[in-house]
């Protein structure tokens, strides 16, 4: 792109865009997620160098509550801080309060405890 | 003409509007049902409102790059993406409300949670008062958004984060939930304050380095040093502190501001709008600038270089450069 040409956002454009029928025609037209589908267990990859040497961690995650495997992709960045994708704007320091706190949030899915 | 985005606690015109409008988008049908939308279960029509809802939750699906794992990054959260995407998405509700308004010179208001963050954070402040948003509970019950089961009109969450994996929407039929201030882990004490603000804002790169480092760094994550990354509130990396600024708003209020589908708030929309406003003021302050441009490799970053199309029905005409200068649609009253 012509870094000198007018880049700015046509207010016609997003205006028409907005209308709900072409919103929701954008939305229609994504590709569905598979029902049901959601996340097993998941590995992160933490790769770094140090004086030359290759470093690579592979975590994976392999959750059960109640005996059931937990369908919650957990990912542990470099820092070695969690997060999850069922609330996406915690970040934790414990695979277990993660777990707690997934609980919390969707008591319909858990059930009632033991 | 651009519109001026005011205080809500300031404008009681905007306060007013912005709540009959979120009101008519929730009695609105869409041309679409459910199931054209993806959503398992029976045809039911979407409200209009509720398609920013699916909007919000399907881009958190998308992964950045295509084929990656939406979890490290997606086409909205966790990169540089963050502050475009939600610029476009509040320019779509803001359009959406002057349409069912009747009202072009409609503009959404913001929430400056610094401000109560610097009251101590009371759970009694004033916007969450019934006059205004209404207060925390399973459900809401006072303010505009109370749920009244028997009132066919109320207020009603409708489409919700399927299980704690994220990936999928599913029906539900429900009041709005809040929960304010729990302790940690289940959220936070208090809200962010104007001097976290400001630390943000005045974040300044290593001397030598690129100026747009000042915005955002590799590798253009949720680890990636920049104002970008303080700003979206995944560092500084704290384990006593994990949480600052946009995340730190979501935590404190919780309930429905915590999934994927945390658009179900009307808080949202207000809490985003401030956001949108502190990236306004960095950019009035140094630069209408922006990382990573076009020599990122697609292969690691493509849907956030400043070029590449922002994931919105406006399709390639809307980019990061394109919303970096929004002077033409709207200005805040007060920048930080």
């Amino acid at each position: 792109m012509d870094p000198t040409s007018n880049p700015t956002i046509d207010p016609t454009k997003l205006k028409a865009a907005a209308e709900p029928g072409a919103f929701g025609g954008y939305l229609a037209a994504l590709p569905h997620p598979p029902m049901g589908h959601d996340h097993g267990p998941m590995k992160s990859v933490r790769t770094a160098e140090y004086q030359g040497h290759r470093i690579s961690i592979t975590t994976t995650y392999e959750i059960t509550v109640d005996g059931k495997p937990l369908m919650a992709g957990l990912d542990v960045d470099d820092s070695g801080m969690l997060s999850c994708h069922g609330l996406p704007a915690y970040q934790f320091v414990s695979a277990v309060d993660a777990v707690r706190v997934l609980i919390h949030n969707y008591p319909d899915y858990f059930g009632g405890g033991g | 003409m651009p519109v001026v985005r005011r205080n809500i606690l300031t404008d009681a015109v905007a306060r007013d509007d912005y709540v009959r409008g979120v009101g008519l988008l929730k009695q609105g049908n869409s041309p679409y049902t459910t199931t054209q939308l993806g959503i398992p279960g029976p045809a039911a029509p979407v409200r209009t409102y509720d398609l920013f809802v699916v909007w919000h939750g399907r881009t958190m699906m998308t992964p950045i790059p295509p084929g990656g794992n939406p979890q490290v990054r997606n086409a909205a959260h966790r990169g540089p993406i963050f502050l475009p995407w939600h610029r476009v998405m509040l320019g779509f509700l803001e359009q959406n409300l002057q349409r069912v308004l009747n009202k072009p010179g409609f503009a959404l208001p913001y929430w400056d949670w610094s401000a109560d963050g610097d009251l101590g954070s009371p759970t009694n402040a004033q916007i969450f008062t019934p006059a205004y948003l209404g207060g925390d509970g399973d459900p809401v019950s006072d303010g505009p958004f109370a749920f009244h089961a028997a009132d066919p009109a109320t207020f009603t969450v409708r489409i919700e984060a399927a299980g704690p994996g994220g990936m999928t929407l599913r029906q539900t039929s429900r009041g709005l939930r809040r929960a304010f201030a729990q302790p940690p882990p289940f959220g936070w004490l208090t809200l962010p304050t104007g001097a976290e603000v400001k630390d943000a804002l005045a974040f300044t790169p290593p001397a030598g380095g690129n100026p747009v480092d000042r915005y955002d760094t590799l590798a253009f994550d949720a680890s990636s040093e920049g104002f970008r990354d303080r700003l979206e509130g995944w560092i500084p990396k704290d384990p006593a502190r994990p949480v600052h600024l946009h995340n730190q708003v979501h935590v404190w209020i919780g309930g429905d501001m915590g999934p994927s589908t945390s658009p179900n708030d009307p808080v949202f929309y207000l809490h985003h709008c401030n956001v949108d406003r502190i990236w306004e003021g960095w950019l009035n302050r140094y630069g209408r600038i922006y990382a990573p441009d076009m020599t990122a490799p697609a292969g690691t970053y493509k849907g956030e270089r400043i070029d590449d199309p922002i994931a919105s029905p406006l399709g390639a005409s809307a980019t990061p450069r394109s919303v970096l200068d929004v002077s033409a649609i709207y200005t805040y009253d007060v920048l930080p």
